[in-house]
């Protein structure tokens, strides 16, 4: 199980059919130095498979990342959704790639926990990994 | 404290802290002669239009003809891009750009279980032949050249309906222009692998598109390898070259086996669509090098006779990943400066990014903006009138040659593990891109690399200057809009003579069989005549090579 001490596990995806994976590519790579196991399922995933793998790899975090047009807002929602239906609220979901700002209080709104996008720091994505697996940890 | 801070900051910019190009190689301080001694200017640099056309593919330049004023295009319908057509027609653009959306790039029907909702999203979809009267229509294609961004196996299809619907208005093959992306082996790691595999058969499609071309629509440039996907995903201007021409290999290496004599179809598969992106002298003498790599290779390796297959034309999309979605007004600056550099570098065609390209697809104020940094430059600012006028700066020509060096270097590695393809199963290219890209963004995120309002000179949301960027449709509309589309194929499949459709579809999955030599492009017109779909001609295909009939697995042959 995930004890206080296990390496941080993120499973990072782009759900449809978006073909923009430079930001997973390079982020995986800075979570990687961080210290966390990064599963990396890349493009064109369905959301259920990036759930299943998720609670398969009884992971800590999806990363989610989508650039090229709106179609995020069925498939962000639909992975949070699907992680509620399976009892798995404690995974954490954050996004990246071109989340525009009038979406972002119903992603907020339904779980999304952070937006990392072009021009984040990085390490506020890392920074916030962190604080959300321990949260989620010691609740256990 | 507010004014002793000022002052500290400013002074952290008094330098210029660049010591070495993007790709990495150092820069001195100064150039002088010692920088080109032992230069043979008549075989190394030459005059324009000579060989090694270091300097340019002809000898008068733009005073013989300007460069090819493309802007982006490609929205929503048929009938939208039509549209969009008339109206930058009208503006003085000289040639149409016509950018697939994501479903026609993965080669599957608008009304694949996938597909929903993007269909005609961010690019526009070509499924039929009756895209082709709706998205030509009151256009002549004798006089204006087309560009189509779909690379293969896509491609295949686009080119079929393309040259089937000219034939079917009358017009001479002879006289239409214009170029395809084609080349599939680059998706491998920069886009839809999905539409690559498998990449055998699909190199062999992009071969039977240069081979038709090459007899049937001599104007016509069958495979323009897309450079630029590589140099966004990580590519440094050496290698975004190198890996193209090592790549174009493959498939003069295929057009030799089918008979064809070097000279017979070079200065047909000489069009590459590269990068440009913000390092100014960089991509200047990134496209003198490959010129004269290029020409080089023609000549040495492979035998060319003919000066015409030792020229390299180069056409730019100027760099997307250069741009910042914050204060989108900078980004007029930063085409601007691409653009100049395209000029400088000789290209035969470019089309400068939207500034609000890092939106979405651009307005249509943000794309008559890029049309005049095109006009600006040819018209207004006297750039154009002398041909490589930057040829014998002693920095120029030293960081051309070292390019050069570079790029052989790069060419040789591929060759030695076998090719392209080979190097590309292997991983290792697409690795090579991955270091690039990281070490890119690590800079950019160390403010070694600086990008203007991105990670240095902030301004805040509430100090910058609104300014109307493209917006996304609003989910609604996106999904309608798709919807449009898998409806009016759905439509297409109810309404058409099944056992025609049926009878091409076969003929074609016979012909597929056949393996390398037989050519499938008028197989394909057919099936596209008898209102086959695109999902459908590639997946026959497919599945006679052995392969899956949807690329997805999900769809099955149904007719």
């Amino acid at each position: 199980m995930k004890g206080s001490n296990r390496k941080i596990k993120v499973v990072v995806a782009m759900p449809g059919l978006d073909c923009h994976d430079r930001g997973i590519i390079y982020l995986s790579h800075v979570l990687k130095e961080a210290g966390m196991e990064v599963v990396y399922l890349g493009k064109f995933n369905t959301p259920e498979y990036i759930v299943n793998t998720a609670m398969e790899e009884d992971a800590d975090v999806i990363g989610l990342s989508y650039l090229n047009d709106h179609l995020y807002m069925i498939f962000f929602p639909k992975v949070v959704e699907l992680l509620k239906e399976k009892g798995c609220s404690d995974i954490c979901v954050i996004a990246g790639g071109r989340i525009i700002e009038e979406d972002r209080p119903k992603l907020l709104e339904l779980g999304i926990t952070g937006f990392f996008g072009q021009s984040t720091p990085t390490r506020d994505m890392v920074q916030h990994i962190e604080n959300r697996v321990k949260r989620e940890r010691w609740k256990q | 404290m507010g004014s002793k801070e000022k002052i500290k900051s400013t002074r952290r910019f008094d330098v210029c802290p660049v010591t070495e190009t993007s790709a990495g190689i150092p820069l001195k301080e100064v150039y002088g002669p010692q920088d080109l001694e032992g230069v043979d200017y008549k075989n190394e640099i030459a005059n324009p239009g000579e060989y090694p056309f270091t300097r340019g593919i002809w000898n008068n330049m733009y005073r013989g003809k300007l460069w090819t004023r493309r802007v982006f295009t490609g929205l929503g319908s048929t009938a939208d891009t039509n549209a969009r057509y008339k109206y930058l027609l009208g503006k003085g653009a000289s040639g149409l750009y016509c950018f697939g959306d994501t479903i026609t790039h993965q080669g599957i029907d608008p009304d694949h279980p996938l597909a929903q909702g993007y269909a005609g999203v961010s690019g526009v979809s070509i499924v039929c032949l009756q895209d082709m009267y709706d998205l030509f229509d009151g256009i002549s294609l004798e006089d204006v050249s087309v560009s189509f961004n779909n690379p293969c196996m896509a491609a295949t299809v686009v080119y079929s309906a393309f040259v089937a619907y000219a034939q079917d208005m009358g017009y001479d093959l002879k006289k239409i222009s214009g170029s395809i992306l084609n080349e599939p082996i680059h998706l491998v790691y920069s886009m839809f692998e999905t539409n690559a595999k498998p990449l055998d058969l699909a190199a062999k499609l992009a071969t039977d598109v240069i081979e038709y071309s090459i007899k049937n629509t001599p104007r016509w440039h069958p495979i323009a390898p897309n450079a630029y996907d590589m140099h966004e995903k990580g590519a440094n201007a050496i290698q975004e070259m190198a890996f193209t021409i090592a790549i174009m290999e493959e498939y003069i290496q295929r057009m030799i086996k089918r008979g064809y004599d070097i000279d017979e179809f070079a200065s047909r598969v000489n069009v590459f669509g590269c990068a440009c992106d913000i390092d100014f002298f960089e991509e200047i003498c990134k496209f003198r090098a490959a010129r004269r790599v290029w020409a080089k290779l023609m000549k040495e390796k492979y035998g060319a006779k003919k000066p015409e297959s030792c020229r390299l034309y180069l056409s730019v999309h100027t760099s997307g990943n250069s741009l910042t979605v914050q204060q989108p007004v900078n980004n007029v600056a930063r085409v601007t400066l691409e653009s100049l550099a395209c000029v400088l570098g000789g290209l035969q065609s470019f089309d400068p990014a939207g500034y609000d390209e890092g939106y979405y697809i651009l307005t249509e104020h943000s794309a008559l903006t890029s049309l005049n940094i095109h006009n600006i430059l040819a018209y207004e600012s006297r750039v154009a009138s002398v041909a490589d006028p930057l040829a014998g700066s002693y920095f120029i020509e030293s960081l051309t040659n070292k390019m050069e060096e570079e790029m052989f270097k790069v060419i040789n590695k591929i060759n030695d593990m076998g090719g392209a393809i080979k190097a590309t199963e292997l991983g290792w290219i697409g690795s090579e891109m991955d270091k690039e890209l990281i070490k890119e963004q690590k800079e950019i995120e160390e403010k070694k690399r600086i990008i203007v309002g991105m990670n240095e000179f902030i301004v805040s949301k509430e100090e910058e200057v609104p300014i109307e960027v493209g917006r996304d449709r609003p989910l609604e509309e996106q999904m309608t809009t798709s919807k449009k589309r898998e409806d009016k194929i759905k439509k297409l499949r109810e309404t058409r003579d099944k056992r025609k459709t049926k009878d091409a579809l076969e003929n074609l999955r016979e012909g597929a069989g056949k393996g390398e030599g037989h050519n499938l492009v008028p197989l394909m017109m057919e099936s596209l005549r008898a209102k086959a779909t695109l999902g459908e001609i590639l997946g026959v295909i497919r599945e006679a090579n052995g392969a899956s009939y949807d690329p997805y697995k999900i769809l099955q042959y149904s007719l």
